[in-house]
C-alpha cells in the first residue's frame, strides 16, 4: 500500500490528495452512492512510409480527467482536458447531476492498490529517441521489397503508445496504470501482367522496441508478402451455405462476434443480448470452453487493472460447453450480485466505462487439424480477416474473409478470397463439431467498437469445424 | 470565441516559424456536446463535454509532420512545437510535401451555409427530457418491447485554421440528433432489434421526436419472423439510409492517395463510362444546411461545386496538394462533402411496386470491399420483393460480387434521398446482384 501523495502520477497529472477527495465530494454532492474519477495521459508517436521515405511523422499528447457519478445503473458523466483544481470540480458537479438530491460527503483518506503488470517493458516509449524508430520501419520497407519481383508498392505503418491512468474511486482506493503499445504494419499491392492486388499484415503487442527484432519484424512482412500472392490464385467460393473450417489463431473473430459482445453483462442486464436467458445453460458441445483472459503477457488484450480500477482477470465464459458468466463492469457486476471480472474499459477520459472483451479465444480440442479438414467433403476453411460485426439481440454476426481455402473431398484444393460470413451466434455454437489440439492468439491490431468506443483487443481459436449453417457470401 | 481560436492559431504557427519551420499549419477546434440517454422509464445516462485541441502540420526544410495536443497551457504548448519541429529535423526529405499553394485559397465563398441554428445552442434540458419522455412512451406500446432506449444529442463546434502562407479562416456549426432503437421478445430467446435516428444541423429540419420513435418500433416489429432466404441471382433494392455505405466504399477508389498507391479499381477510368447513365452524382460543399458543406476544405482549398460522375462517366478524382504532385495533377479538393444524386421520378415504394423478385436492403451487417479490385461482400437485412410486393423479412444473407459490374447494373435511382446524412444516396435498385443465403 502507498499514498496518492508520493505516487508519481500525482506529480504529472499535478494533483494531490485534497483535490482528488474535493472532486469526489463534488460529484457525490447530489446523492450518487458512487463516484470515479478516471486520470489518463497518454502519448503517441506515428511514422508512415509510402513510396520508400517516411513521408509523415505524428506525435499526440492527451490528457485530461473523466467523472462519473452513478446511482443504480444511471450515471452522470463528464470531463475535464484541464487538469486545473476548479476545472476539475466543475466537471464534478456536472456529473453529480445525474442525481437530484443533496449529500454531504466527508472526504475520505486514499489507499493504493498494488496490482501485478503482465507487460513489464525495460524503457517506456517515452523514453525512446525518434532515431530508433526510423530504422525499424524502413528496415520493413527494405525486407518487403527484396520478397518479391512483382512487387509495385509497400507501405509500412508505425504506432505506439504511452498510457498512463490514475483511478480513485468513492471507496477509498486509488489504482494506477502504465500502459504500453505498439504496432507495426506493412501493406503490399503486387502487380502480375497488369492485375493487381493488395493485402496486409500487422503485429500490434504492449510490447516495448526491444520486441522489434529483425525476426520479428520480418515475419509481419512475410505475413503481407504471402497474403498478397496468393490473391492472384484465388476465386469468390460458391454462395450460401455449407460447413466452415475456421483456422487457428484469428478465426476467433468468431468468438469476439458470435458469443463474446452477446455475453457483455450491460445488453443482458438490460435483456436486449440473445444470451440473457441462456445463462447455465448447455450451448455448446462438452470439448468448448471459451474463455476472455486480461493476463496474457504482452498481449494486444491484457490489462493489470480495468478502467474502473479492478484488478483483471481470467473470465471462463462457456466452460464444458455450459454458458458459465457474463462480462461484468461495477454497475452490471452489482445488479447481478456477482464480483467483477475487471471487464470495465473506456475509450479515453472522454468515454464512460462498459463491459467489454479484452483477449477471448476458445480452449484446445480433442481433434487434429488432419482430422478436421479429412471431415468436409465441401466447404471452406477461414484463414485471414478483416472486420466482423454483431446484432447482439438477433444473435447475428459477420466476419469478413480476406484469404480462404476450399475444401473438396477431405482436401484443401484452390485459394478464395473476399467473402463475407454471416451467421447465427447460438446456432454456430451448436454445430461446432470439432476443434484441434492447436489453439494460439493472433497479434494482429485488432480493435472493437462499441457505442463509439474502441479498445484492443486480442482473439484466439484452435482448428475448428462448424458444421452446415452459416452463409458464404460467394458468388455462384 | 473566434477571435481566441484565431490568435491560438495564429500563435502556435508564430511559434512553429521561431523554432525553425519553413512553414506551418495549425487548427485549433472547441466542442461541446450534450447526451442524454433514456431507457424504459428512466433516464440512463447524461453525457456532457466540452473539448479543445490543437493540430499543427510542419513543413520543416523539405520534411514533414503532423501534431496534436489537449494540453493548451501556454507553456505546454511552447515546448509540444518546440520538440515537434526538433523531430521533424530527423525525418527524410519529402519533394513532394509542399504547403498548398496559397491561389488555391482565393474566391473563398462566403454565401450562408446555415450550419448553425441557435435554437440548438440554447437547447433547455427540459426540452430534451420531454422529447426523451415522449419518445419513451411511443416505444413502449407494444408488449413485445423487452426493452427501448432513446437518445438526443446536441452539440456545436468551431475550427480555427491558419497557416504561414497567408491563410485564415474560422468554420463553426450545430448539430442536433435524436432516435430510438427497439428490442422485441421473439421466441424463447430471440431479441429482434431495429432502430431510427435523425440527425440535422437545425432543429426545424428533424421530423417530431414521436415520428422518429415510432419509425424505430415499426421497424422493430417488422423484423419478428424474419428467415434467411435461398442463394441466387435477383434484383437488389438500396434503401436510402444503406446505400452510403456502398458509395462511400466505391468513393474510396477516387482518392488520389488510393490511385497513386496503385490500389484503386478506378485508376485509369476517368471520362470512362463506370456506371449506367442513372448516374449522375454532384459534390456540393455549398448546399444550404448540408451536413458536410464548408467554405473550405482541410487544405484550405476553396469550395466549389463538382460533377464527380456524369450519367455514368468519371468526371474527378478527389485529389490533393501531396499526392497531386506526386501524380503531376492539379489539387481538385482531398475530401468529398455532401454527394448529390440526379434524382429519378419514383421513391422506394414506386421502385418496389416495378420488381418481380429481388430484396430490398435496409441495412449492412458488416462485409467490405477490396478497393484495389473492387470486389465486394456484404451481409444485410431487409426484406423479400416478390411481384411488386414488400413480403417478409430477411436475416443472415449476403451479397457479393465487383463494383465495376454493380455500378454498371444500376437500372433505377430513386428521388428520396437520405437528408440526414452527407451521403445522400437515394433508393438505388441493381439487376442481377449475386445473393447468398441456405
Amino acid at each position: 500500500m502507498h499514498t496518492l501523495e508520493t505516487h508519481p502520477f500525482a506529480t504529472l497529472f499535478g494533483i494531490d490528495e485534497s483535490v482528488v477527495a474535493q472532486a469526489l465530494s463534488e460529484a457525490m454532492s447530489r446523492g450518487a452512492e458512487f463516484a470515479d474519477l478516471y486520470f489518463q495521459h497518454v502519448r503517441t508517436t506515428s511514422l508512415s512510409l509510402e513510396d520508400g521515405i517516411i513521408s509523415r511523422a505524428s506525435t499526440g499528447v492527451d490528457q485530461g480527467v473523466g467523472i462519473r457519478a452513478v446511482i443504480g445503473d444511471q450515471v452522470g458523466y463528464a470531463f475535464s482536458e484541464s487538469l486545473e483544481a476548479d476545472a476539475i470540480y466543475v466537471a464534478a458537479r456536472t456529473a453529480a447531476a445525474i442525481a437530484e438530491g443533496t449529500k454531504n460527503v466527508p472526504p475520505q483518506h486514499l489507499q493504493g492498490r498494488d496490482v501485478d503488470n503482465y507487460y513489464a517493458i525495460d524503457r517506456g516509449w517515452d523514453e525512446v529517441n525518434i532515431t530508433e524508430r526510423l530504422p525499424l520501419v524502413q528496415s520493413a520497407e527494405t525486407m518487403t521489397r527484396a520478397m518479391d519481383p512483382s512487387i509495385e508498392k509497400v507501405s509500412v505503418g508505425w504506432m505506439d503508445r504511452d498510457e498512463r491512468v490514475l483511478i480513485v474511486t468513492s471507496d477509498g482506493v486509488f489504482s494506477t496504470d502504465r500502459r504500453p503499445m505498439a504496432t507495426l504494419y506493412c501493406s503490399v499491392t503486387a502487380n502480375k501482367n497488369g492485375v493487381r492486388q493488395s493485402n496486409g499484415a500487422s503485429v500490434s503487442r504492449r510490447e516495448g522496441i526491444d520486441y522489434f527484432t529483425e525476426e520479428n519484424i520480418r515475419e509481419v512482412c512475410h505475413k503481407a508478402v504471402d497474403r498478397t500472392m496468393i490473391l492472384f490464385e484465388a476465386q469468390r467460393p460458391p454462395a450460401g451455405e455449407m460447413p466452415v473450417v475456421l483456422a487457428a489463431g484469428a478465426s476467433g473473430i468468431l468468438l469476439h462476434e458470435a458469443i463474446g459482445h452477446g455475453l457483455e453483462a450491460d445488453f443482458n442486464r438490460k435483456g436486449t443480448s440473445i444470451y440473457a436467458t441462456m445463462m447455465n445453460e448447455k450451448v455448446a458441445p462438452d470439448f468448448v470452453t471459451i474463455v476472455d483472459d486480461g493476463l496474457q503477457e504482452n498481449d494486444r488484450g491484457a490489462l493489470n487493472i480495468d478502467d474502473e480500477g479492478q484488478a483483471t482477470s481470467c473470465t471462463t465464459l462457456i466452460e464444458n460447453g455450459v454458458l458459465k458468466s457474463y462480462l461484468h463492469d461495477r454497475i452490471s457486476a452489482k445488479h447481478y450480485g456477482v464480483s467483477p471480472t475487471g471487464s470495465g474499459r473506456r475509450e479515453s477520459f472522454r468515454h464512460v466505462p462498459m463491459p467489454r472483451m479484452r483477449s477471448t479465444y476458445m480452449l484446445d480440442g480433442p481433434h487434429s487439424r488432419d482430422e478436421i479438414i479429412r471431415a468436409v467433403d465441401y466447404g471452406i476453411i477461414a484463414d485471414t480477416f478483416t472486420n466482423g460485426q454483431v446484432q447482439i439481440g438477433a444473435g447475428d454476426f459477420t466476419f469478413y474473409i480476406k484469404n480462404g481455402w476450399l475444401i473438396e473431398g477431405g482436401e484443401i484444393t484452390a485459394p478464395i478470397k473476399d467473402v463475407n460470413i454471416i451467421g447465427n451466434g447460438p446456432e454456430a455454437l451448436k454445430n461446432v463439431v470439432m476443434a484441434a489440439g492447436d489453439a494460439v492468439l493472433d497479434d494482429g491490431s485488432w480493435t472493437c467498437g462499441k457505442n463509439g468506443q474502441g479498445v484492443p483487443v486480442s482473439m484466439g481459436v484452435p482448428t475448428m469445424l462448424v458444421e452446415k449453417s452459416m452463409t458464404v457470401g460467394g458468388v455462384n | 470565441m473566434e477571435r481566441e481560436l484565431l490568435q491560438q492559431a495564429e500563435q502556435a504557427v508564430e511559434q512553429a516559424r521561431r523554432a525553425g519551420a519553413n512553414n506551418a499549419i495549425a487548427r485549433v477546434r472547441d466542442e461541446n456536446s450534450t447526451e442524454y440517454t433514456y431507457r424504459d422509464g428512466n433516464i440512463e445516462q447524461v453525457q456532457q463535454s466540452a473539448t479543445r485541441g490543437l493540430s499543427i502540420q510542419l513543413y520543416v526544410n523539405g520534411r514533414y509532420s503532423t501534431h496534436q495536443t489537449s494540453d493548451l497551457r501556454a507553456a505546454s504548448v511552447a515546448r509540444f512545437i518546440e520538440d515537434a519541429v526538433a523531430l521533424t529535423q530527423h525525418l527524410a526529405e519529402d519533394p513532394h510535401r509542399i504547403i498548398p499553394d496559397s491561389a488555391l485559397y482565393a474566391n473563398r465563398p462566403d454565401t450562408d451555409l446555415q450550419s448553425d441554428d441557435a435554437l440548438v445552442r440554447d437547447l433547455p434540458r427540459e426540452a430534451c427530457i420531454e422529447w426523451l419522455k415522449k419518445m419513451d412512451a411511443v416505444t413502449h406500446t407494444d408488449d413485445r418491447v423487452v426493452s427501448a432506449t432513446a437518445d438526443v444529442y446536441y452539440g456545436w463546434n468551431t475550427s480555427a485554421r491558419v497557416s504561414s502562407n497567408g491563410f485564415s479562416g474560422i468554420q463553426n456549426g450545430t448539430s442536433i440528433g435524436y432516435g430510438a432503437s427497439v428490442t422485441l421478445k421473439e421466441g424463447e430467446h430471440g431479441r429482434p432489434e431495429d432502430h431510427r435516428y435523425v440527425r440535422a444541423h437545425h432543429l426545424s429540419d428533424l421530423p417530431d421526436p414521436e415520428t422518429v420513435a415510432r419509425e424505430g418500433l415499426d421497424r422493430a416489429i417488422s423484423r419478428l419472423g424474419s428467415e434467411k432466404a435461398p442463394s441466387g441471382r435477383a434484383t437488389m433494392v438500396v434503401d436510402p439510409e444503406a446505400g452510403g455505405r456502398l458509395i462511400g466504399a466505391i468513393w474510396g477508389a477516387l482518392q488520389a492517395h488510393s490511385i497513386q498507391q496503385n490500389r484503386s479499381f478506378l485508376a485509369d477510368k476517368k471520362d470512362a463510362q463506370i456506371a449506367s447513365s442513372l448516374l449522375t452524382v454532384t459534390d456540393d460543399p455549398l448546399m444550404v444546411r448540408g451536413l458536410a458543406s464548408r467554405h473550405y476544405d482541410g487544405e484550405g482549398i476553396s469550395a466549389k461545386r463538382r460533377c464527380v460522375v456524369d450519367q455514368g462517366v468519371l468526371q474527378m478524382y478527389y485529389v490533393d496538394t501531396y499526392y497531386g504532385r506526386k501524380l503531376g495533377w492539379e489539387p481538385t479538393t482531398g475530401t468529398s462533402s455532401n454527394l448529390v444524386f440526379a434524382p429519378g421520378d419514383k421513391d422506394l415504394n414506386g421502385l418496389i411496386a416495378e420488381i418481380k423478385d429481388g430484396f430490398h436492403v435496409t441495412s449492412w451487417l458488416g462485409g467490405n470491399a477490396d478497393t484495389t479490385t473492387g470486389d465486394f461482400s456484404y451481409g444485410f437485412r431487409g426484406f423479400r420483393i416478390a411481384n411488386g410486393r414488400k413480403m417478409g423479412a430477411v436475416s443472415e444473407m449476403n451479397i457479393a460480387g465487383n463494383f465495376l459490374d454493380l455500378l454498371q447494373n444500376l437500372v433505377a435511382v430513386g428521388n428520396d434521398p437520405n437528408v440526414y446524412s452527407s451521403l445522400q444516396s437515394p433508393t438505388l435498385v441493381f439487376d442481377n446482384v449475386a445473393f447468398s443465403g441456405k
